[in-house]
């Protein structure tokens, strides 16, 4: 168990024409012992080369990397006591479950047989698979060879744990009984982890903490509520949330935001945060756009409904401006009981104190919402 | 009798339908090629079991009839071939084997191990398969008998292991040469197969602690098990058919350490004629271990070339 430390780490790839390609540009983390931290972003983030680097199976350009205080640069993925699962399993297709589970131990520890034998053994009763141990992968269901392959970082004890999409290959409901699964044991071992994905479910409901990468560059570390309701800018904020935030492109004249297709009254405590940015972008979640009701002190909008995602529990909205072109397009999301059908004419309000303004041209965050109160979510956000 | 002549008629009529031209070129071509392959074959095996005089007098491809059958040939055959039997599989399982090996390590570490200049030498072997034996058979005589005399130097402790005599050494220079002339090839062929596996079982055997040699060892060795297969049996068939190495560095039919394909050509042939009955018991005796061994490694090979395609 130890704390990981990236500092200022950077990966260029040289491409066939002797050109260099930025993977990752300078990412400094600090990953506490025993956390559980999501690396996330689109693909071609970096993200997986930031994890392949951890593991070794990459150089580092630049930068540090440390695990405690053990410099890690040149060390070779051997001798890192790291542990990973691969999206693909990796699962070694000759050996049995017995023997994928047991070769770590064999490669890397001075262990005699009938202990490997017996943590192995103890693993599988871990993960439940014990009835498999003489089967060979290509006989195993993929949930089942999801287990082997976390059996084989988990029997090595390692002091992180790497992984690489590890779910994504499941399906929807094994995903998410997996991704409980994983929790429980990240927390029962309680082994530093480090998680890639791409999926933002996952990011917000598993880690302590989240990373959200961009094109290379760290745009944010911080527990899933943070970066969710404090996004540092507008990537953040489109990127965690599902449906994402809506964001109108406008600009602010007098005391007003001024959209295409609605003009947007701002207090002048708001505006004081603004600094004199001009050029703006207005973002509010789905779930705080006010659909049909009136509220007191309110600027109402008059909006029509295009189409309707009926999910049950809540029911996805997209609207349009009825004085806006066909651009100004946004959702809300609604209780499943409310009925509003496409076509319908309503009226939206966007309540001040849940907006987002971001800076137009570097998208930075210049005000995000207020919470009911902000002494709560910290402490909720900062433990 | 008029039901069944009805029927009878109605099978004529959509069978007649069913034949076309078309159709019958078909069955036409299968037939000419099977009998373009088979009867050679059927004759080679027919005069094998003739008597020289049955030779003479019946057709090539009808077999033995009363007095003109003999077993005599094959005899005879076996005894003249049995010792180079022996000396042909001394030489030609060891350089199998060695440049099967070699060739599947070479190509593990051109493919899946990453290092500068690699593709630098991975040029130099494809090269190497393009070399013509022709233009090295002057060096090799010359490397191998003047230069390192490598057979001289170990005969007495060849003639010291039990089956062995001292002229087996003479194979030696020629199991080496078949050895560093095969592994360009077997690279190539490993190489294709090594591009086809997943990169990620070996990084997962570097993050289980094992390294570059054990990887190889315990994880690609026996995962490209179906691919030795495809390439033991092709170099196999290489080696043992070989002729051209074997008849510059053994020299001759009469050498004692001559492998089968030197003594295959002088088998049968005497100043007073060629006996065609000995010649082909021979021939078909020299190619049964190629046979046993694509027997053998049929199913190995049929998954292997399922893989690699």
């Amino acid at each position: 168990m130890a704390r990981l430390t990236l500092d200022d780490v950077t990966k260029v790839y040289t491409d066939d024409g002797g050109g260099d390609i930025v993977a990752v540009e300078e990412i400094s983390l600090d990953i506490d012992d025993g956390e559980f931290l999501v690396l996330v972003g689109p693909s071609g983030c970096g993200k997986s080369t930031t994890l392949r680097m951890m593991a070794g199976l990459e150089t580092v350009t630049e930068g540090e990397l440390r695990l405690e205080e053990r410099l890690l640069n040149g060390v070779s993925a051997q001798n890192r006591d790291i542990a990973m699962v691969f999206q693909s399993y990796a699962l070694y297709p000759h050996k049995s479950v017995r023997g994928n589970m047991s070769f770590g131990l064999e490669e890397s520890t001075d262990l005699p047989d009938d202990e490997i034998r017996q943590r192995v053994e103890e693993t599988t009763d871990m993960l439940g698979i014990s009835d498999l141990l003489d089967r060979k992968p290509g006989q195993l269901s993929g949930g089942q060879q999801q287990r082997v392959a976390l059996g084989r970082a988990i029997v090595r004890d390692p002091e992180v744990f790497l992984m690489d999409e590890p779910l994504s290959n499941l399906d929807a409901k094994l995903r998410a009984e997996m991704r409980t699964e994983l929790q429980r044991l990240q927390e029962e071992l309680g082994v530093t982890t480090i998680y890639v994905t791409h999926d933002q479910t996952e990011a917000m409901t598993m880690g302590d903490r989240v990373a959200v990468l961009d094109d290379g560059e760290l745009q944010q570390v911080g527990t899933p509520l943070d970066c969710y309701h404090r996004p540092n800018n507008l990537f953040v904020a489109g990127f965690i949330g599902e449906p994402s935030m809506n964001f109108f492109d406008g600009s602010l004249s007098g005391d007003t935001f001024r959209g295409d297709g609605f003009d947007y009254p701002l207090s002048g405590a708001t505006r004081d945060q603004l600094g004199g940015a001009s050029g703006l972008t207005l973002g509010i979640r789905p779930e705080d756009v006010a659909v049909g009701e009136r509220r007191a002190g309110e600027r109402t909008f008059d909006a029509e409904v295009v189409v309707v995602e009926p999910q049950g529990n809540e029911n996805t909205v997209h609207l349009r401006f009825a004085d806006g072109g066909e651009g100004t397009q946004f959702t809300a999301t609604t209780t499943g009981r409310s009925r509003v059908e496409a076509g319908d004419r309503t009226t939206v309000s966007f309540p001040e104190d849940a907006i987002h303004l971001f800076d137009g041209e570097t998208g930075d965050a210049l005000k995000n919402r207020e919470l009911p109160s902000n002494r709560a979510i910290d402490a909720f956000v900062s433990n | 009798m008029s039901q069944s002549s009805s029927t009878g008629s109605f099978d004529v009529a959509s069978l007649v339908e069913d034949v076309n031209l078309r159709r019958v070129g078909q069955y036409a071509l299968v037939v000419f090629f099977l009998g373009f392959f088979l009867v050679p074959l059927e004759t080679g095996i027919m005069t094998a079991i003739k008597t020289n005089e049955s030779v003479a007098r019946s057709l090539p491809f009808a077999p033995p009839v009363g007095e003109g059958f003999t077993l005599g040939n094959i005899q005879f055959a076996l005894e003249q071939l049995s010792g180079s039997f022996f000396n042909s599989l001394v030489m030609s399982i060891p350089a199998t084997i060695g440049s099967v090996l070699f060739g599947s390590m070479a190509a593990y570490g051109l493919t899946m191990v990453n290092w500068r200049a690699q593709m630098g030498v991975l040029m130099l072997f494809v090269v190497g398969v393009f070399v013509p034996y022709q233009a090295v058979l002057v060096p090799l005589a010359r490397f191998w008998n003047n230069i390192f005399p490598l057979a001289r130097m170990i005969e007495p402790m060849v003639a010291s292991i039990p089956f062995f005599q001292g002229y087996h050494a003479e194979l030696v220079p020629l199991v080496i040469t078949h050895i560093a002339y095969g592994i360009p090839i077997c690279t190539i062929l490993f190489r294709s197969y090594y591009q086809s596996l997943p990169n990620s079982l070996v990084e997962a055997g570097k993050i289980d602690g094992a390294s570059i040699t054990k990887i190889y060892r315990r994880i690609i060795l026996p995962i490209s098990k179906p691919m030795f297969g495809v390439v033991f049996i092709y170099q196999f068939t290489q080696i043992y058919n070989e002729f051209l190495f074997a008849f510059t560095l053994v020299t001759g039919s009469d050498a004692p350490a001559a492998p089968v394909t030197l003594v295959l050509p002088a088998i049968g042939a005497s100043t007073s004629g060629i006996d065609f009955g000995i010649r082909m018991s021979a021939a078909f005796l020299a190619a049964i271990p190629t046979l046993i061994l694509y027997v053998a490694f049929a199913e190995q090979f049929a998954k292997g070339l399922r893989t690699e395609a």
